[in-house]
């Protein structure tokens, strides 16, 4: 049985991986970016600051030489017009160089004096003495209307004239959308590769340990042979591979040790039984009708039982330890179960109860033949040992979707309080019972073996219900193993 | 016939080496693997009694290797252990048998015969058994006691198949169990006993003389003389 679920690509851990490695990566490149944009604008304005101080003062120099007159104001402007055009940025000119620089002079009581630029020159005066500009301090100053703000510096001239020379930050904003746009098509390309090689490197190490999860899932009672596919290399998942290998070699070691102990004990102990069984039966077999038969006869019965008793402990024993060894093969249920009904009807019918046995078609469950005979039998067994006469004894075999249920039901006076809790548990009988009290945990321990479940529970009305839940056979389990049920004759 | 027993517990290989001696049988035994490889390698014997424990070692990986070096006799292996060895069924398929201990001896012997003329002989394939005044015919299913008509089910038919093939022979009842439930089990009840007096019921007359006898402790046998 496999454990392998296709689960949907959003649960899977290659997913999630990816999606937290790529939001750590972007916020990472986000906060290097806010570091250098910070930079560069920084470094931008420490320009434009500078080329303004410097212009500012050249201007203050020209206004402060040109003697005051007529050509006063067409001298002063062309050197400010002159002065606009070498912007700073110098590797790419603006465009417009009067639209992104102004000069304007006022007088000492704060009046226009001179005015050389394309904005509104009352806005920006007024947005100049909403300001106090210091020379040497250029300050960002609004103007409305204008496409950003400006950078404004001042000079105080001899006579109390002010000039102040201002920069438009247009320039600067589109260095620095230029970056910005540039930054965020490369940091996205950089993403979406970074999350693509982190969901894939992931996927396929993943994948290695999906197959791992597979093979070590179908890795049950009955198969402790196989191991996990050990991947070349030394990283953590072939490490993963190698710890569960070696864990499987203990396991398994285990398995065997207990499987060691177990068979050297049944060894132990039968091999003298079957010497003493024999001689009594050669003895039985020399002593004809005297006296002796019956006793001799009698010892040989509890030989036998005693045999029994030791194989379920064993067997219960290893199925505790979910090592009992399965040789699996195609088992019909149906038929099986007729053919215990045919068995144990004749001595059913003799106890007086009455048995009927419900079932249509055939259902196959891969199995151990041997196994899942002795678990049936221990439930005939117990139905006949401990129904009062004149009940009836119901089977019913259902197969439903990938499983089947062997339902036993009778009308009998059901499990005893004391029992019915643990009904499972070892040596759990009734105070009444003459029973071992192995046979439900046998039945229990075959069942788990077989990856099923059982319940056993006293009826409302009156008598108990055991259901026995068994997976069928997949159709194509059947077409790979030879349907080979064929008992040889003597 | 020549026999190789290799047990290596002495009180059963006694118990063996008497039994099989009784029933017309040669043996030679084998009390440890070594022993045995070289009495097989030697011997010319119709078939093996193999333990499957034994001190010095696994008694599959010795027949394993007999085989292997072109030992052919057939075995019957002797197990402790009900849940038998895939190993021990894969060497069933190929001829050979197991019994798990402690065993009857009249199962031990059946299974032997079986063993022998297996690899001797086909079968009979008769359609008509007579033992006495019983016949049965295999093809119509059909029985009949001194000329009258048995009324039987499939089942006690196939019982008293069985007893027929097996007459003046004791049958325990894990034989009947398996040969004619196919099941290799040990019941707790007395299943069997109640077929066995049903179809007795059926086949015994008060006039005429008792076929089907009990022998307590053992098993059934079916007169034949």
């Amino acid at each position: 049985m496999s454990y392998a679920i296709n689960r949907p690509r959003v649960k899977t851990a290659a997913w999630r991986i990816s999606l937290w490695g790529t939001a750590a990566f972007a916020a990472g490149t986000i906060i290097l970016f806010l570091f250098l944009h910070q930079f560069v604008a920084h470094e931008i304005q420490r320009r434009a600051d500078s080329w303004l101080t410097g212009e500012v003062g050249t201007l203050g120099d020209v206004a402060e030489k040109t003697p005051q007159g007529v050509l006063y104001d067409r001298i002063v402007s062309e050197v400010a017009e002159l002065a606009t055009k070498e912007v700073p940025h110098g590797h790419e000119p603006a465009k417009d160089p009067n639209r992104s620089v102004f000069f304007l002079q006022t007088n000492s009581s704060g009046h226009l004096k001179l005015w050389v630029g394309e904005q509104n020159k009352n806005a920006v005066l007024q947005a100049v003495h909403a300001k106090n500009i210091l020379p040497g301090h250029p300050v960002d100053i609004h103007i409305p209307d204008a496409f950003s703000d400006f950078r404004v510096a001042s000079t105080r001239m001899n006579n109390g004239d002010v000039i102040y020379l201002g920069l438009s930050g247009r320039e600067e904003n589109r260095t620095l959308d230029t970056l910005r746009l540039y930054f965020f098509i490369i940091c996205l390309g950089i993403v979406l590769l970074g999350f693509l090689i982190i969901f894939f490197t992931t996927k396929r190490m993943l994948g290695h340990v999906q197959r791992i999860t597979d093979t070590a899932a179908t890795i049950g009672h009955d198969d402790l042979r196989s191991r996990v596919p050990e991947v070349e290399g030394n990283d953590e998942v072939a490490q993963l591979a190698f710890t569960l290998n070696r864990m499987l070699d203990r396991v398994e070691n285990t398995v065997r040790q207990l499987h060691t102990i177990t068979d050297s004990l049944a060894h132990d102990l039968r091999s003298p039984i079957t010497a003493v069984r024999g001689r009594l039966e050669a003895a039985l077999l020399r002593t004809d009708e005297d006296g002796w038969a019956e006793p001799v006869a009698s010892a040989i019965d509890e030989l036998d039982r005693l045999c029994e008793f030791l194989t379920k402990s064993l067997d219960v024993a290893e199925a505790g330890a979910d090592a009992l060894r399965l040789q699996k093969e195609p088992v019909n249920l149906d038929e099986l179960l007729q053919t215990m009904a045919h068995l144990y009807e004749p001595s059913m019918a003799e106890r007086g109860l009455s048995l009927t046995l419900r079932s249509s078609s055939p259902v196959i469950v891969d199995a151990d033949p041997s196994l899942i005979h002795r678990m049936m039998m221990n439930l005939f067994d117990n139905e006949l040992k401990h129904l009062p006469p004149g009940c009836s004894v119901h089977i019913r075999l259902q197969s439903e979707d990938g499983h089947c249920n062997i339902f036993l039901e009778d009308n009998g006076p059901g499990f005893p309080d004391e029992v019915a809790a643990h009904i499972f548990e070892k040596y759990a009988k009734g105070s009444q019972s003459a029973g071992s009290g192995l046979g439900l945990a046998f039945v229990e321990a075959v069942v788990r073996a077989h990856n099923g479940s059982i319940e056993a529970s006293n009826l409302p009305s009156r008598g108990i219900q055991i259901r026995i839940r068994l997976q069928r056979s997949s159709p194509a389990s059947l077409a790979s193993s030879p349907a080979t049920s064929s008992h040889t004759g003597v | 016939m020549k026999l190789l027993v290799i047990e290596d517990d002495l009180a059963n290989s006694k118990f063996l080496e008497r039994a099989l001696s009784e029933n017309g049988y040669t043996i030679d035994l084998a009390h440890n693997a070594a022993t045995a490889e070289r009495l097989a390698m030697d011997g010319d014997y119709a078939a093996v009694i193999l333990d499957l424990g034994l001190p010095d070692e696994d008694g599959l990986t010795l027949i394993t290797r007999l085989k292997a070096r072109g030992f052919s006799a057939p075995v019957l292996i002797l197990s402790a252990r009900r849940a038998v060895d895939d190993r021990v069924r894969g060497l069933e398929q190929g001829g050979d048998d197991y019994l798990v201990k402690p065993y009857a001896l009249p199962e031990l012997l059946a299974r032997l015969r079986n063993l022998l003329r297996r690899n001797a002989s086909p079968s009979d394939q008769s359609t008509v058994l007579r033992v006495l005044d019983l016949e049965l015919n295999l093809l119509r299913r059909e029985a009949s006691r001194a000329g009258e008509t048995l009324q039987l089910t499939t089942q006690e038919f196939a019982l008293l198949e069985f007893l027929c093939r097996n007459s003046g022979r004791v049958v325990t009842r894990s034989m009947i169990l398996q040969q004619v439930w196919g099941m290799r089990i040990q019941p707790d009840t007395n299943v069997v006993d109640v077929h066995i007096y049903r179809l007795r019921s059926k086949v015994e007359r008060p006039d005429l003389p008792t076929m089907i006898r009990t022998i307590r402790g053992v098993g059934y046998v079916l007169r034949d003389k």
